[in-house]
């Protein structure tokens, strides 16, 4: 049972990673982003290329990922600057719609280069075996991920909260005229925000890649997946994503405990009756 | 504008006007349509059929977006609800009653979008409108993908088409051309009702409310009943789409219900043009040509529908449909000034 719900939770805080750069750029543009998923599985496939199939260490495995966040970073300002930004005066839809052209792209340049077969990675030496805690097996690279993931939360948290730069993100989020009109420069501010979302996808990517096997139908998953988790947490409410993931991963891990013939319908149940009950989100929707 | 070339006509009556034109390109593309069988092999047959299905289809969800102003994600879910319900029907023997079999798809479409409607309009709209649809037809996909009376992941297989039994007559629908003629007259009525429903005064209670629904309501309008209506109808007409679309494809499979089949009366309508009734099919039938064109290129189709795509939200936010009047326009007046 521990074991289940230790799954459940890595799974969990692997959405969350997804969940999180998806969250912020709903925060300060109020786009739903539909390339996520796919500009996540770019950064997979990068970090899998850098790495081969085995790589050295931990160390290899995280310095792989942050290189290919920066690659889907800066990725992430020229899809700003020739798609998004034009796009801000007109309808909501036209948006939702324009992100998902952007996903076809992305997902279309991985098939050509990457091709159609699966690629699988191993964990890194020190992440491959399992410790035992309370009598059960627990896989190392579980308590890997669930550490990147609480680790990511904190550091967002603190930076969007605590810090000089986060907290003038927050202002232009919530109010862009008066926050230029107080001399901030709000299109950069927008811009390094789109460019640390897309950057954390690439992360998210990178770290979550060993024990994944890699298609290009790995991006529609965890997309959908990081869809419920924002819109439970409350929209752009990077607080509420990580609540969210962890109330995911609980509901996953009764899933399978009670309801084993139908994996993965329980969490659509919850988030429906999630959103009926707090249609705004359990904490609510915020502006960052 | 309408006004003004309408006053233009009168009083010097070119040859060519905007609605004689497009009446016309209409009339040709219907006959062409009812002409396929005989200019093209059964392959292309399936897809210009498929796509007729697919394209009645975003008919219905356009009725949705472009008069009620709701993005349904979900819609997938509801052209699979049909077509299982078509499907299981035939199975199980009743293809004789085939019409009633894709009238009760329909009427399964239009109950289950009613439930989804009457607890989900008041409470959502926009994004979470369209993430709670998109959420809705992905649990149908996974409760279908692991309920194995209806076939699991492998979905129902071997759906013969049906012999119709109308009393006095019984029409033969087995081969591939009379299946297809069968799909021709059916998208006739279905398009037939819609015409008739947003070019009256539903329809323009329908786009009030999506300009704005604050007015709407101060003149009158039952606004939540007209959402409703709105999401019935489409319901309906997907669940028709799909019940009509089981025996064509003689399998139908969970994927029918999957995030693809719910995004793409969005791609069409969209590249078709936004505000217009035939902006989808003519979506359709483009996307129709470009996947077929880019068939064997693995990578390339999704980069060139992205880059169409794109390139239709940056330039030409009005699509086909839109771009096309705004040229016929251009030209016509040119002629009547000279």
């Amino acid at each position: 049972m521990l074991f289940t719900f230790i799954n459940s939770l890595t799974l969990g805080m692997a959405v969350f990673l997804v969940a999180a750069g998806l969250t912020l750029i709903f925060g300060i543009m109020r786009i739903l982003n539909f390339a996520h998923g796919a500009f996540f599985m770019l950064g997979a496939y990068l970090t899998s290329t850098l790495i081969g199939d085995m790589p050295g260490s931990i160390w290899v495995l995280i310095g792989a990922s942050m290189l290919s966040g920066l690659v889907v970073g800066v990725l992430g300002l020229v899809v700003q600057h020739f798609v998004l930004s034009k796009l801000e005066d007109v309808d909501e839809h036209f948006m939702l719609i324009a992100t998902y052209a952007v996903m076809l792209l992305c997902v279309g340049a991985i098939k050509m280069t990457w091709g159609l077969e699966f690629h699988s990675v191993d964990p890194p030496p020190g992440l491959d075996l399992g410790v035992v805690i309370f009598g059960t097996f627990v896989p190392s690279f579980s308590l890997f991920i669930i550490g990147a993931g609480v680790a990511v939360f904190l550091v967002l948290d603190h930076v969007i909260h605590c810090s000089w730069s986060g907290k003038l993100a927050v202002a232009i989020a919530r109010d862009g005229w008066m926050s230029n009109l107080m001399g901030v420069n709000g299109p950069l501010g927008v811009r390094m925000v789109v460019g640390a979302s897309f950057a954390l996808a690439g992360l998210a990517g990178g770290l979550l890649l060993p024990n994944q096997t890699l298609s290009p139908a790995l991006g529609d998953t965890f997309l959908l997946m990081a869809f419920i988790t924002i819109v439970i947490g409350g929209l752009g409410n990077i607080r509420g994503a990580f609540i969210a993931a962890i109330i995911l991963a609980v509901i996953d891990g009764l899933n399978i405990l009670f309801l084993p013939g139908f994996p993965g319908v329980l969490i659509y149940v919850g988030m429906v009756t999630c959103l009926l009950l707090w249609p705004n989100g359990i904490l609510g929707e915020s502006r960052l | 504008m309408s006004s003004s070339l309408a006053e233009r006509d009168s009083r010097r009556k070119p040859a060519l006007t905007r609605p004689g034109i497009n009446n016309t390109l209409i009339a040709l593309a219907t006959l062409t349509l009812l002409a396929m069988p005989f200019l093209t092999n059964s392959g292309l047959l399936y897809l210009v059929g498929t796509t007729l299905v697919l394209g009645v289809y975003s008919v219905g969800w356009n009725l949705l977006f472009s008069w009620a102003g709701l993005a349904s994600f979900g819609s997938g879910g509801l052209f699979a609800i049909g077509a299982y319900v078509s499907a299981a029907a035939i199975r199980a023997g009743y293809d004789q009653f085939f019409l009633l079999i894709v009238l009760a798809g329909a009427g399964a479409g239009a109950l289950v979008a009613m439930l989804v409607g009457l607890v989900a309009l008041r409470r959502t709209t926009g994004i979470f409108f369209a993430i709670l649809t998109l959420s809705l037809s992905e649990l149908l996909r996974h409760t279908l993908m692991h309920t194995r009376s209806l076939g699991s992941e492998d979905g129902l297989s071997n759906i013969t088409r049906p012999v119709l039994s109308l009393g006095v007559v019984e029409i033969d629908l087995t081969s591939g051309p009379t299946y297809y003629w069968f799909i021709c007259v059916s998208a006739a009525v279905i398009l037939g009702l819609c015409w008739w429903l947003t070019h009256g005064p539903f329809g323009r209670r329908l786009l009030a409310v999506r300009h704005d629904i604050e007015r709407a309501g101060f003149i009158g309008i039952d606004v939540h009943r007209s959402r409703l209506a709105a999401l019935v109808i489409s319901g309906a007409v997907a669940g028709c789409a799909g019940a009509i679309y089981a025996p064509w494809a003689q399998i139908v499979t969970p994927e029918l219900s999957g995030m693809v089949r719910s995004t793409q009366p969005i791609l069409f309508t969209l590249l078709g043009g936004l505000q217009s009734f035939w902006g989808p099919m003519i979506g359709a039938f483009v996307f129709m040509v470009i996947e077929y064109a880019t068939r064997t290129l693995v990578g390339i189709q999704e980069i060139i529908t992205g880059a169409i795509l794109l390139a239709v939200i940056l330039a030409f936010r009005a699509g086909i449909a839109g771009s096309w009047n705004a040229l016929i326009d251009r030209l016509t007046e040119r002629r009547a000034d000279k």
